[in-house]
């Protein structure tokens, strides 16, 4: 328990962090210094410049402002759609639950890497940077339903089998009401885990793709996009304060596992 | 009955994800569009015919339809960016796949079950906490940081593709284990004074076979998704380097349709990892 309350305090000061990123952060993310690229760190520039000259410490405050506001909200569409899902496929009946597991079940044989690329390159060549950015996290979203609508529609059935639902049908209560007032509030814990496991999962993949250049475009910085720098052996070993965002990712993603592993309702 | 009916979900799954793929090609950006159109040598009479074979798929049904025709018999269509056949493009590519792929998952888990193994043989909480903390490391790293890791180490794909599956496997077998350690027949035999080998592998991982099943046809997924970015990281000429090419190169044909056969063959592991699963419950 005492993890889990360093995890969020933890995780609660980053947000904090980020969120006020054009307060704390020494100057904008695009700002070059011409006169100093590939710089070391100084007290100008703790974390050094990249080779366009721009503040690497600035960058990966607002590049985890973009990866960390959007991992989440990605992480809650598709909890809130496997919610849905999971909600109208256990009240409406066999057929319905047939369907919506066929669907999770190609959309769990898609491996998701393949899929997103191809749905991440339907977009136009001249789409703007923050409309694929949101975009690549809208897409994560969307395809990440169908693993916790399996655990969703499963805990679905088993309520649907207790004594206030049956109560509850025997009073005459309506299959929409039913989901929506008894149902979906009882669900919610197991929401919140699901988003908890779907979060970090997200990071990783926007990191995964951002190291591939398949991420969030520049000039916009991403904790993705600043692992690109990792692809230089020389560079990492010539200034291992490139490494700074990958230590960041790795944290923060550890604290949201300290988060699932000390959640009751984590599968 | 339950085989046929797994059979004729998979199949299901393949003509819908075909759909898909039909349909990301024709609302793709570029669709419709030949160069050829942009060749002043050409007639009036030749451009009218050029546009009238690629109006001709405009109704997504049709389309659809005639990409069945041509994937019955096995032509997947062309790479724009490559020039060349998909079928011949994947069928240079996918050995290598295969080898990086399953080199990855045999050495995964043959690590995750000696580590399981060892820690259970010889339980000692400073191995345990070890072998936790290097899993939840790995787990905690990118894919794609994973890969390069081993690159600078000298490892082949097939290594990061263990790397990265591995992880995944022992915090589960661990898991399915510990858990079956405990039950009474387990415990039962460990009063009567059955060594702990023995005790493990007739008594606590017979039982477990089912889970193990399953968590095998996952790890095919999970390894299918790794090897994009260790294979483009890498420099390893097989479907995920050729998937990442078609993206950056935006070739949606090459791409969707190696999704497909993917996808296809993704289904296929699982099916048959199911039916062993249900087969094995079915013993126990």
């Amino acid at each position: 328990m005492t993890m889990r309350r360093v995890a969020i305090v933890l995780l609660l000061l980053l947000f904090i962090v980020l969120l006020a990123a054009e307060h704390v952060a020494p100057y904008s993310y695009a700002t070059q210094f011409r006169d100093a690229p590939n710089a070391r760190p100084s007290r100008s520039f703790p974390l050094g410049t990249d080779a366009l000259g721009r503040d690497r410490l600035s960058r990966l405050i607002y590049g985890g402002r973009g990866s960390m506001l959007l991992a989440p909200a990605a992480a809650l569409l598709s909890v809130a759609l496997a919610l849905g899902i999971s909600l109208l496929a256990g009240c409406l009946g066999r057929w319905w639950e047939r369907g919506a597991m066929a669907l999770a079940d190609l959309s769990l044989s898609m491996p998701w890497l393949f899929a997103l690329l191809a749905v991440r390159a339907m977009l136009p060549l001249n789409a703007p940077p923050v409309a694929t950015m949101l975009v690549t996290f809208a897409l994560l979203g969307l395809l990440g339903w169908a693993a916790p609508s399996r655990v969703m529609l499963a805990a679905v059935k088993r309520h649907l089998q207790s004594d206030f639902v049956l109560l509850a049908r025997a009073s005459g209560c309506r299959r929409g009401r039913l989901a929506l007032v008894h149902l979906a509030p009882n669900l919610l814990p197991l929401a919140l885990a699901q988003f908890l496991v779907a979060t970090p999962i997200f990071l990783l993949a926007e990191a995964t793709l951002g190291l591939l250049g398949l991420g969030v475009p520049e000039p916009l910085p991403s904790w993705g996009g600043l692992l690109q720098e990792l692809e230089n052996l020389p560079s990492i070993t010539a200034s291992p304060w490139i490494l700074a965002p990958l230590l960041v990712l790795i944290v923060v993603v550890s604290l949201f596992h300290l988060l699932v592993s000390a959640d009751p309702y984590s599968v | 009955m339950a085989l046929a009916s797994r059979a004729a979900l998979l199949l299901t799954i393949l003509i819908v994800g075909g759909l898909l793929a039909a349909a990301l090609v024709r609302l793709a950006p570029g669709f419709g569009m030949d160069e050829r159109l942009l060749d002043a040598r050409l007639n009036s009479s030749s451009r009218k015919a050029i546009e009238q074979q690629l109006t001709e798929g405009s109704d997504i049904v049709t389309y659809y339809g005639r990409y069945l025709q041509r994937l019955w018999r096995g032509d997947l269509g062309n790479s724009i960016s490559l020039g060349r056949p998909v079928r011949e493009l994947l069928s240079e590519r996918c050995g290598v796949s295969l080898r990086s792929g399953l080199a990855g998952m045999g050495l995964a888990w043959a690590a995750a079950l000696l580590a399981v193994t060892m820690l259970e043989l010889v339980p000692a909480k400073t191995c345990e906490a070890l072998a936790s903390l290097a899993a939840g490391g790995l787990l905690c790293v990118p894919t794609a940081v994973v890969a390069l890791g081993c690159l600078y180490l000298g490892g082949t794909p097939s290594l990061a593709v263990a790397a990265i599956l591995f992880s995944r496997i022992f915090r589960y077998v661990r898991n399915i284990v510990r858990t079956a350690c405990q039950a009474p027949h387990v415990l039962a035999a460990h009063a009567l004074g059955i060594r702990r080998f023995r005790l493990l592998t007739f008594h606590v991982m017979a039982p477990v076979l089912p889970e193990m099943l399953a968590l095998a046809g996952v790890s095919v997924s999970m390894a299918v998704g790794a090897l994009i970015p260790i294979e483009a990281l890498c420099d390893s000429p097989g479907v995920g380097q050729l998937v990442w090419q078609a993206a950056l190169a935006r070739d949606l044909p090459l791409l969707v349709n190696v999704t497909l056969v993917v996808t296809g063959l993704t289904a296929a592991a699982n099916l048959m990892t199911d039916t062993l699963r249900v087969t094995r419950e079915a013993c126990v």
